[in-house]
């Protein structure tokens, strides 16, 4: 799952999926601007069938931190 | 649909209101009432800064309403703290059409009900802003937007751009707009709804008007033009300083909200500039991306001085072409140079 995550948020930015690693940070590291975030955001909802409300979303700042979510959310099922 | 394919663009603080808006829906476009700071223009002093504004909106469009039959919108910024006020208020009022930019609206249909017969049009200034709102309006709201507003890098006040990229053309309407319609017409063809894409930024007369309509786009939203009216709600004062504003008078600014705005060079833009603070007390941050702690001066109060017609503590907004307007007429004689000779 870890590596679909960073494969999909690695074909949203346009980056090397080698380039993206757990303690990078979407806007800081990864050069994602706000639409990015909202796509990427709808990309994993989609590809994990999840629902991921803004007021979390705008709490994932790093790779890992959307790892963890999404892990969480998929385990609730 | 208006009779003639015209939006007359929101212009706050306090300078679309009901009269401009009231009198280009008369003459068949689409009039739009600004909303940013319409509590404090109806006289509220922001001791009660949500419910002013609710009250101030509500008188408003009632007041558009008893001057018009024709239709009428607000534009009502993301970024403004009360949006969703704002947007409830709008469409209670049964208001014809929300037009909305200045950030995402990424979720303006959920504040539809079954009943509400209110149109959305986003304002975007890419065509990956439309494909996205698009996106996500239709996928968690199943709602399609009943037409894109793209406005280019020539556009008056805030703008959608890095200031850098204002004199890149890959940001131009040029190339924006057959991006966006060739997008809505892949949207008609899939969904079977007609998507009017309408051009905006800089449009001054018919000249204008038929260059975008030749690339793509079905109608036009203009602003700054119709400040040069008898029926304009701003100032006297106000409306001189767009009649007077000479091509090198216009500047881009950094707004203390974080975006570029284009604005009309005065002593008060250029004190800020030299690093001159005007203090004022932020009482009700209106304006979620504006750093108000460390912002020199309440644009919100600036931009309300200008429209009052005090220009020491104020200045105008004004779209790139502005210079060209050069007296003050009437709403039916801007809408007449806008589309004459056309068919």
């Amino acid at each position: 799952m870890e590596e679909k995550v960073i494969n999909i948020i690695a074909e949203q930015l346009g980056l090397d999926p080698a380039e993206v690693k757990r303690d990078s940070n979407f806007t800081e590291d990864l050069g994602a601007d706000s639409l990015d975030l909202v796509d990427l955001i709808m990309k994993l909802e989609d590809e994990f069938d999840v629902k991921i409300e803004d007021e979390v979303a705008s709490q994932l700042k790093t790779v890992g931190d959307a790892i963890e979510f999404i892990k969480k959310l998929t385990s609730e099922g | 649909m208006p009779e003639i394919p015209l939006i007359q663009g929101g212009m706050a603080v306090g300078v679309s209101l009901d009269n401009l808006a009231s009198a280009v829906a008369n003459e068949g476009g689409i009039g739009i009432i600004g909303t940013a700071g319409i509590g404090m223009v109806m006289g509220g002093k922001g001791k009660n800064f949500r419910q002013e504004n609710i009250e101030g909106l509500k008188k408003v469009i009632r007041s558009a309403r008893e001057k018009t039959k024709g239709i009428l919108g607000v534009n009502i910024m993301v970024a403004l703290t009360n949006y969703e006020d704002m947007v409830v208020t709008a469409i209670k009022e049964k208001i014809d059409v929300i037009i909305s930019g200045a950030g995402l609206p990424l979720d303006l249909p959920s504040y539809l009900s079954e009943d509400s017969r209110t149109k959305l049009i986003p304002i975007v200034s890419s065509l990956r802003t439309a494909q996205l709102i698009f996106k996500r309006w239709f996928k968690r709201h199943g709602y399609i937007p009943d037409a894109f507003v793209v406005e280019g890098p020539k556009a008056g006040g805030h703008l959608g751009y890095k200031p850098e990229q204002l004199t890149e053309p890959e940001f131009s309407l040029e190339r924006t707009i057959p991006q966006v319609r060739e997008f809505t017409e892949k949207i008609k063809k899939e969904y079977g709804k007609e998507v009017p894409v309408i051009a905006a930024g800089g449009i001054c007369d018919s000249k204008d008007v038929k260059r975008v309509f030749s690339l793509g786009a079905s109608g036009v939203q203009v602003g700054t033009p119709f400040i040069a009216t008898k029926e304009c709600d701003a100032d006297i004062k106000f409306k001189k300083t767009i009649v007077n504003a000479k091509k090198e008078d216009i500047i881009i600014i950094k707004s203390p909200v974080g975006l570029p705005g284009r604005a009309v060079r005065n002593k008060f833009l250029e004190d800020v500039e030299r690093g001159v603070k005007k203090p004022f007390k932020c009482m009700y941050h209106c304006i979620k991306t504006c750093n108000f702690r460390e912002a020199p001066y309440c644009i919100a109060e600036a931009l309300l001085n200008a429209s009052k017609g005090d220009f020491e503590n104020g200045f105008a907004f004004i779209g790139a072409e502005g210079y060209k307007v050069n007296s003050i007429s009437s709403v039916k004689e801007v809408i007449k140079k806008l589309f004459e000779d056309m068919q």
